[in-house]
């Protein structure tokens, strides 16, 4: 089932085209949506959300449609933005109950529901201090536990790891992939980041100036290239060497020697290089593609 | 001994109320804070010391009745008489209600919720409107129930005080709409304040100047018009028209329906200014 999908959606601005004919899907699970700043991905987030209405095509979020049912849609997803929203001289807990009452929850529902996800999230008591005193970190947990409190079916979390020191951004990580799995609740989650998103994330999308680049799961950015990793403790250029006088193909890349596979004679050839040349080695690892590699090949060829 | 048990992550699947819903939530938390109900005693002592001032002459009004058995307030007068109190009410809370939200760009959040921009200022202007109707009906309620209890000669002035009451709405709805219109145009607190301070002082200070002005060149009947550039006089004028009390002001006002006109128009103008201003917040 398709969380969301768009079909030729555009957003142009009067300077600028934010969205350039996007389509795109998405399922259930993490999903990153990665691109530069001002790629278009907090106009994606918008016109998702019903909040701006689109230059042309369509988009539809849970089955509903983005131009007729925005007030349906927001009803059942949870929106961070990426700035600052929170007003510093209210606690956290009333902040996140007053915001629950607005998604239309029960006086009493809201009290538990807020008490439960800053719990998710993290907050203990400094929840009942004002948010003007709160850290980056504590700030990010309460825009986060806002977007959850009234259990949404999708959340759309808008770079969730800006400004965070790097155990905070790890934290934040975890804190999303768990909402993605254990709280099965769908994520469209935005960085300019693509190693965070790597970490987390089922599916990938990447867009540049409006325009799709890319949309796969993780599992076809990461899969395995056709090179494997050697790394020696000393003499890189001996075996360099005697692998190319083998037939191998071989190129160094820094301190280490990628190799390219060309059938399980590979391996035995370093072996034997290896043994040959009374070398140590350290390391022989499966060479595995990065999303950054993608994005730089991608952007590349554009 | 007591452990806490991780019970996990658990769904909602209570009732999920509509935008209406949300938008009476709001006006009541809009008008909680604006008395500075749920917020710390300091932003309660501004509105409840004004709240407290409005009561004084409706209490004083009482023991007249009592003891020397005469009126000392009109109904119809009171809101006249205590404009300045009123004005800085407004002025003091006005930005309270709207100024955060833009301030701290909190908006947003509440437009990706079943929140619409007009239901959001709809329940702003609400809560401001019940906070001045509040301000304005409990002094003379006070005062109605006293005439009352101590039953003076001739019948109770019912008309007079159902009259008053009906404008104290008039110019609740009035001073709200332009109180927030103002506030709204400056994200920050202090200068709301300020501005809707301004425009009041203005108002007032030019009534005379263009009276004696207008009155000085021989233009009499022109210069009644000059009451109706300060929205408590201006409200008194429809009240004289409708409910044939004394005017409040030291001239007569122009008769007619025109006053009424003007406080309609002036209703719509400050409407459409706050539309236009949450227009564009909103497209942010």
């Amino acid at each position: 089932m398709h969380i969301l999908a768009t079909e030729g959606l555009t957003k142009r601005f009067p300077t600028v085209t934010a969205l350039d004919q996007l389509t795109v899907t998405v399922g259930t699970g993490v999903t990153g949506l990665v691109g530069a700043n001002g790629a278009g991905k907090s106009t994606l987030i918008k016109i998702l959300l019903g909040l701006l209405p689109a230059s042309s095509g369509t988009a539809k979020v849970l089955d509903l449609d983005v131009a007729t049912r925005g007030a349906d849609i927001r009803r059942l997803v949870g929106y961070m933005p990426e700035h600052e929203c929170l007003p510093p001289d209210v606690s956290a807990t009333e902040f996140v109950v007053h915001l629950a009452r607005m998604s239309g929850l029960p006086r009493t529902a809201a009290r538990e529901r807020a008490a439960d996800v800053l719990r998710h999230v993290g907050l203990a008591e400094e929840r009942y201090r004002s948010i003007g005193g709160y850290s980056t970190g504590m700030k990010q947990r309460v825009k986060l536990a806002q977007a959850l409190v009234h259990d949404p079916k999708l959340i759309f979390l808008d770079e969730p790891t800006n400004g965070l020191d790097p155990r905070g951004r790890d934290e934040m990580l975890a804190l999303i992939r768990r909402i993605g799995t254990e709280f099965g609740i769908s994520v469209l989650v935005t960085s300019h980041l693509l190693g965070e998103l790597e970490r987390i994330c089922d599916h990938v999308i990447v867009i540049d100036a409006g325009r799709l680049l890319r949309s796969s799961a993780i599992t076809e950015f990461t899969q395995a290239t056709r090179t494997v990793t050697v790394e020696v403790d000393e003499g890189t250029e001996p075996l360099a060497a005697r692998l190319t006088e083998l037939g191998q193909k071989v190129s160094p890349h820094g301190r280490l020697l990628l190799v390219e596979v060309s059938g399980p004679g590979t391996y035995d050839a370093i072996r034997d290089a290896a043994v040959d040349l009374d070398l140590c080695l350290i390391r022989l690892e499966q060479g595995r593609h990065r999303i950054e590699d993608v994005f730089r090949e991608e952007t590349a060829h554009v | 001994m007591s452990e806490i048990y991780d019970i996990g992550y658990r769904h909602y699947d209570g009732p999920r109320l509509g935008g209406g819903h949300a938008t009476r939530a709001l006006a009541v938390h809009s008008l909680r804070a604006i008395f500075g109900l749920g917020r710390t005693a300091r932003s309660k002592i501004m509105p409840f010391a004004l709240a407290t001032i409005m009561l004084v002459p409706a209490v004083v009004s009482i023991a007249a009745m009592a003891l020397i058995q005469q009126r000392a307030m009109t109904y119809s007068g009171y809101a006249v008489i205590m404009q300045a109190i009123v004005a800085i009410f407004l002025a003091s809370q006005a930005p309270t209600v709207v100024a955060p939200d833009l301030r701290f760009r909190v908006l947003p959040l509440y437009l990706s919720r079943p929140i619409t921009v007009t239901s959001y200022v709809a329940a702003k202007v609400a809560a401001m409107t019940a906070a001045l109707f509040l301000l304005l009906a409990v002094p003379l309620v006070l005062m109605y129930a006293g005439e009352l209890l101590i039953d003076l000669d001739g019948p109770p002035q019912t008309k007079e005080f159902l009259g008053a009451l009906s404008m104290s709405l008039v110019l609740a709805v009035l001073l709200a709409t332009f109180g927030l219109a103002l506030a709204s145009l400056t994200p920050r607190r202090g200068l709301g304040v300020a501005s809707v301070i301004a425009v009041y002082l203005l108002s007032t200070a030019s009534v005379p100047i263009i009276y004696s002005a207008l009155e000085m060149s021989g233009y009499h009947s022109a210069a009644s018009w000059a009451w109706l550039m300060n929205p408590f006089w201006l409200v008194d004028a429809v009240q004289v028209w409708l409910f044939d009390t004394p005017s409040h002001a030291e001239g007569a006002y122009p008769g007619g329906p025109l006053p009424a006109v003007i406080v309609v128009a002036l209703i719509g103008v400050a409407v459409a200014v706050l539309a236009a201003r949450y227009r564009k917040a909103a497209s942010r």
